[in-house]
């Protein structure tokens, strides 16, 4: 239906689209995409300026399925959900279709349900406009509460990493080792005791450590590994800190002051 | 001519972080009478209006707070460093409008009404706060019940739910919606 899909996308799928931009590949539009099913459906009727109230649903439904072939304006994580109101259109016609000795009452239509849920999101959306604009109002007016801490120049904003980011990085640096073909006919044996005690004698004296260029120095994916379970240990007992200023960046471990105070007392 | 009642409230006012009910000023200042208390906040309120301040008291979440004026809000981002202002994603915004409406309610029926599976983006709610768990629904899977919160009220400048947008305010909107079309 090249007639349906051709169409310039909705006033308000353009308003939340972003502004077209330069890229590599020359300058490109991004489309506004539908993220729901319900939003695609809502807006077919009204392209068509269709009756809510009286849906014709092989039309609709055509065209529905014209806008998930091509795949181009829906949310595809969503694919499922779109299909999942494909299947019930589909559903209601058949329901249509069955020959009946009395004429339907308007409660009995099979197209009720799906009528009612479009008629209560279609409120939702109205309502959403709404609040947007409140919205706006009031991310202009600034109170007191809402004050991050100011940043100064020196503080980085820090987030603190999770076992997931650190194991991440360390399969990033096992990729990176394996690809330098380096071979080892037999490492030494490394014990975590050892590894431990050189890991918080390099943090003692209130050193940070770049995770990723201390791995790099290791000799062996062996090593690695345990100066990775070290490093684990470590955070586990709530003795060193891991931090990571932006996701895909390195990490820095350094030790807690109490646990760098301890150290030196022993 | 400025009334001691007015400059207490003024303090008062200043001092809280969160917006600052009638009835608590009442308890403070005992013995005065709600009444009044509401009185002089309306000349206090007049008086900043009026006057072209930087700064006004505002009525949300129920209370009364201090707020910097519309005006100065690229110098305030400025102060504070913050170049863009997060504003909720459309998801957000639309399952938010959800609960609002159909509060209590469970993640399955907000799913419902939405279309799309909205577990994730209840979680960032919750995270934002704008959102609170009250309790479990009494239904197979005893699945958790979600409504609005304080916050939620606040941030869109709201005194109570009932100052969500009404059946004519929509209706207005999808008539407009509609007209614009023809």
């Amino acid at each position: 239906m090249p007639e349906n899909v051709s169409d310039p996308i909705p006033a308000e799928e353009a308003a939340v689209a972003p502004a077209p931009s330069e890229t590599a590949d020359g300058y490109q539009v991004r489309l506004g995409i539908f993220e729901g099913p319900l939003d695609l459906l809502l807006f077919l009727i009204r392209k068509k300026k269709i009756d809510i109230h009286d849906i014709p649903i092989a039309a609709i439904t055509r065209d529905y399925l014209g806008y998930l072939d091509r795949k181009e304006q829906i949310n595809l994580d969503r694919e499922a959900e779109f299909l999942f109101i494909a299947a019930l259109l589909i559903y209601i016609k058949s329901q249509m279709l069955l020959p009946r000795e009395t004429d339907l009452a308007e409660q009995d239509d099979p197209r009720r349900v799906l009528i009612n849920r479009l008629l209560e999101f279609q409120k939702i959306k109205a309502a959403c406009s709404i609040l947007r604009d409140k919205e706006e109002d009031q991310l202009l007016q600034w109170k007191r509460n809402f004050l991050p801490p100011l940043p100064g120049e020196s503080e980085l904003d820090f987030t603190e990493v999770s076992l997931f980011d650190l194991a991440e990085s360390f399969f990033l640096l096992m990729k990176r080792r394996a690809a330098a073909d380096t071979r080892v006919i037999r490492g030494r044996d490394v014990s975590t005791e050892e590894k431990m005690k050189e890991l918080v004698g390099l943090l003692r004296d209130g050193q940070v450590l770049d995770f990723l260029a201390y791995f790099a120095t290791q000799e062996s994916l062996e090593e690695a590994l345990v100066s990775f379970f070290c490093l684990l240990e470590l955070i586990k007992s709530r003795q060193a800190v891991a931090v990571q200023d932006e996701l895909f960046q390195t990490i820095r471990v350094w030790l807690r002051k109490d646990a760098r105070r301890a150290g030196h007392h022993e | 001519m400025s009334s001691p009642l007015k400059d207490v409230l003024e303090s008062l006012i200043f001092i809280s972080q969160e917006p600052l009910t009638v009835d608590r000023m009442a308890a403070v200042l005992e013995g005065t009478p709600g009444e009044e208390i509401q009185a002089a906040l309306d000349e206090l309120i007049q008086g900043y209006a009026t006057a072209g301040r930087g700064i006004q008291i505002v009525h949300t979440g129920g209370g009364y707070i201090f707020s910097t004026h519309p005006d100065h809000d690229r110098s305030v981002r400025k102060l504070l460093q913050i170049e863009r202002k997060n504003k909720l994603s459309s998801a957000s915004l639309e399952s938010l409008s959800a609960i609002a409406y159909h509060q209590p309610v469970t993640q399955a029926e907000i799913s419902a009404i939405r279309g799309v599976d909205s577990t994730y983006t209840l979680k960032t709610l919750l995270d934002k706060k704008l959102i609170k768990i009250v309790g479990r629904k009494k239904a197979p899977g005893n699945p958790l019940v979600y409504r609005t919160s304080e916050r939620f009220l606040q941030y869109f400048g709201l005194n109570s739910l009932d100052e969500l947008p009404s059946e004519d305010e929509i209706g207005k909107i999808l008539q407009e919606e509609k007209s614009s079309e023809g």
